[in-house]
């Protein structure tokens, strides 16, 4: 396992404070499942989550055959768009590949969509028709948007209204129309209530949109209308925000009306709750959201529209077998982010090597997260999280974790930003294996 | 030490117990109780349970540092550094002990000094 | 070897550990008090809440019951509770048969992971309820700064619909700015926060009063309702907002009723 110069065995010797005696291998008694373990294992899902679990599946147990299914040949990461839509970032630089995958841990890449999952029978049905056997399945399956729960926002309005909430074409559209904006206008972000996906990215994309805004069109506005009263970080975006843009960025809680209830794309306007108008020049909706569909077709969604697991190995809590991660989940305190959906899957993929193969071992786990957010190209902050399973629920390790220091001078913001560069090459070289650029 | 044990050995302890109980020789039916208890079942040191928990932590630096902590952008490499300097620097975040530190004191305040050495020790051991 | 599985997770070890205790709330003195001896039927009430909140200082609640609002039959009260909060009660509404529809929005704060209870009085004295845990979670990542700022102290924000057809029930939307102090909180220098609450709010339809709320120290900040109106005829909705200083807030809309 781990493609390492030593030994299992030498590492532990090489641990201080145990003697070699004690560290003497003697390989678990283990009952391994009796129905023809076969170790199949598929992966629907080639995001943070899916690509992470099948890499590390395979390198803890080359010997399961594990499949990923994924419809894009290329993947695009959420995170690092909101640079590209500041202009600070191209968009190709948010590709990444599978070939690492194929090629250097022998994962089974198929590039279709996955329309149904059978779990008594163990299968996947591909749109082609085709039908994977698994012996464990993880669903990897990100969010969807929901369409119409937002009054007047549906698949035809987010082509005036882009949400750009998942990458690749509506990424672009959002780009056109800031560069198109004309001057003086006004951006307008429509932010929802929690939970969804990545908890700091509309005040990243608000900085970013402020950056581009500012070199490009300074009379400009940004209209941040929001559901909340509260948000990831925002002490720190607030500062930097007032550092930056002066009072270019407004943002509206729901408190003072935030709360968007009907969307007009084609007028390009807003409601809020209370009954105010607002017309935007460019108008970005983040809608509603929940889990990917698949995971209603496997039945591992509750009520909640997303994915309830046990906490420990991030295995269904509906359904056998079926491992969920990332964003699908039901997972707070943990956010919604790359970071810990790429973490999650290590640790299910840990959980299924062991349960596979019945040598790996499964300790008590441990999750972390570091989610950077860009105010300006020189400005990141950051805030971290370290969990664990207590009393049978997740949460943060106490006395840990926590976001940067509010009092920081523009030298440690810089060096922040330039580890949210640096972070950013790490994972996606560790999720796809794609060299640093 | 203590905190590694708990929570992987207080399971098969019980769910052991009960399968005596109800059901007869050991592992004859897999289907038994829930399959993490199933796995971890069985003869295990606290060593290799400590390991085990390394791994797992160290699994998550990856996406900071690279897999196995191979990759240097401006957030340095850590395999194959000194087992002692890497300790050394983890203990000091954890202290809060290193100027201009960012994210490593609030990771490592999350870890105990056991855990971080064995981290130390873990990525010391890999080829740079 | 499902009764293996089962003892297992009475044990803890294996616990999903996605939803609280909800049982236990009967014997809480605040609702025996309201109860007073009468078992309610767990029917009829339809209580929404989320099942995972990553915030517990404005938690949303949607209180349904599946009664008609008739002059002759209706529902006449609405109780909120939380069971483990320093104090259970959250809320009590007296509604009128001019409401509609006996359907409440509004915002909570929960101390801790917990149940909710709604209760309804029918106007034959029959008592429905409903239960439902919410699991409430902080994250760091969704950290919030405190939003409220004293320069928009009671002020209101209404919606009212201007016009409805004979028999069409409309919707109502209030929140008023406040703090809503709960007395356990202490400021930066150590010293505990006073107490200091809206109160009530108080509905009239022309003369008639058609809702009252009665507000305890766990509503949500900036007190939000949402509640329905279906008049027979033109005339005008006046609301007032007490705090617990006697200080008041007023907002009157007229809504014209058509055939």
């Amino acid at each position: 396992m781990f493609n390492q110069p030593i030994s299992r065995r030498e590492s532990i010797k090489r641990i201080a404070g145990f003697s070699a005696a004690a560290a003497a291998w003697s390989w678990p008694s283990i009952a391994i499942p009796g129905q023809g373990a076969s170790g199949r294992v598929v992966v629907v899902g080639g995001g943070f989550g899916g690509a992470t679990a099948a890499k590390y599946l395979k390198r803890m147990a080359p010997e399961l055959a594990v499949t990923l299914v994924e419809p894009n040949t290329r993947y695009i990461t959420c995170p690092f768009t909101n640079l590209y839509l500041g202009g600070i970032r191209s968009f190709e630089s948010l590709w990444h590949s599978y070939d690492e995958l194929r090629q250097r841990y022998d994962v089974e890449v198929i590039h279709e969509l996955a329309t149904d999952v059978d779990v008594d029978g163990h299968t996947v049905e591909l749109a082609s028709g085709t039908r994977l056997a698994w012996d464990r399945l993880i669903l990897s399956p990100g969010i969807d948007i929901r369409w119409n729960e937002l009054d007047g926002y549906d698949e035809a309005a987010a082509e005036k209204a882009p949400h750009a909430w998942k990458p690749g074409d509506q990424s672009r559209l959002l780009r056109q129309q800031l560069a198109g904006m004309k001057q003086g206008g006004t951006f307008v972000l429509v932010a929802p209530d929690n939970p969804f996906r990545c908890p700091p990215g509309p005040y990243e994309r608000v900085s970013m949109v402020a950056h581009y805004l500012k070199n490009h069109n300074p009379s400009a506005k940004v209209l941040l209308l929001d559901a909340k009263d509260g948000f990831s970080k925002q002490g720190l975006f607030m500062q930097g925000w007032a550092e930056h843009y002066g009072d270019m960025i407004e943002w509206v809680s729901r408190s003072n009306d935030g709360t968007v209830i009907r969307v007009d794309a084609d007028r390009l306007e807003v409601e809020t709750e209370f009954g105010m108008i607002h017309a935007a020049d460019v108008l970005n909706v983040v809608p509603p959201q929940k889990a990917g569909f698949i995971a209603d077709r496997a039945g591992v969604t509750d009520a909640s529209g997303w994915v309830p697991v046990r906490p420990d190995t991030f295995a269904s809590a509906l359904v056998d077998d079926v491992y969920v991660i990332g964003d699908a989940t039901q997972a707070a305190p943990m956010p919604k982010s790359g970071f810990i959906a790429s973490t999650q899957g290590k640790v299910a993929a840990r959980a299924i090597a062991a349960e596979l193969t019945g040598r790996v071992l499964l300790p008590e786990p441990s999750w972390a997260n570091t989610c950077y957010s860009l105010i300006a190209p020189e400005h990141g902050i950051s805030i971290v999280g370290v969990y664990e399973v207590y009393n049978g629920q997740l949460r943060e390790v106490p006395d840990s974790g926590g976001v940067s220091p509010m009092g920081a001078d523009p030298l440690f913001r810089q060096l922040e930003a330039e580890y949210a560069r640096g972070w950013y090459a790490a994972i996606t070289q560790d999720v796809w294996g794609t060299p640093a650029s | 030490m203590r905190k590694i044990g708990i929570f992987a050995f207080s399971i098969p302890v019980l769910a052991s117990a009960l399968f005596w109980w109800s059901s007869g020789p050991a592992h004859s039916d897999p289907q038994w109780v829930d399959s993490e208890v199933e796995v971890i079942a069985g003869d295990v040191s606290a060593e290799e349970l400590f390991e085990a928990r390394v791994e797992v932590i160290a699994m998550s630096c990856a996406a900071c540092h690279g897999t196995d902590g191979r990759l240097r952008t401006a957030i340095p490499a850590i395999a194959g550094r000194p087992e002692a300097l890497l300790n050394l620097q983890l203990q000091s975040f954890k202290q809060d002990r290193v100027p201009g530190a960012t994210v490593m004191p609030r990771i490592a305040r999350a870890y105990s000094e056991e855990e971080l050495q064995g981290l130390a020790a873990y990525f010391a051991a890999l080829d740079p | 070897m499902q009764n293996i599985r089962l003892i297992a997770m009475m044990f803890g070890l294996l616990a999903i550990g996605f939803t609280e205790p909800v049982w236990g709330w009967q014997r809480i003195p605040e609702i025996q008090a309201v109860l007073a001896g009468t078992e309610p039927r767990m029917a009829g009430v339809r209580l929404e809440v989320p099942a995972v909140t990553q915030d517990g200082s404005s938690v949303p609640v949607t209180v349904t019951v599946d009664a008609p609002m008739r002059a002759d039959a209706y529902v006449e009260a609405i109780h909120l509770f939380a069971t483990r909060n320093p104090s259970p009660e959250l809320a009590e509404y007296t509604l009128h048969p001019l409401l509609g529809r006996a359907s409440l929005s509004t915002r909570i704060r929960l101390d801790q992971s917990q149940a909710v209870v709604a209760l309804a009085r029918t106007s034959d004295g029959e008592w429905l309820g409903a239960v439902e845990s919410v699991r409430v979670t902080v994250s760091g990542c969704l950290s919030r700064a405190g939003t409220y700022t004293s320069d928009n102290h009671m002020q209101v924000r209404v919606r009212v619909p201007d016009r409805l057809r004979t028999g069409q029930v409309g919707e109502v939307r209030t929140m008023i700015q406040h703090p809503m102090e709960t007395g356990l909180r202490e400021d930066a220098s150590g010293r505990v926060i006073p107490a200091n609450i809206i109160e009530e709010l108080h509905v009239k339809w022309d003369d008639q009063p058609v809702l009252r709320a009665r507000w305890h120290r766990a509503m949500a900040a900036n007190p939000y309702l949402l509640f329905s109106i279906a008049p027979a005829q033109s005339g005008a909705l006046s609301m007032r907002w007490t705090e617990d200083t006697g200080a008041t807030a007023e907002y009157r809309a007229a809504i014209e009723v058509r055939p």
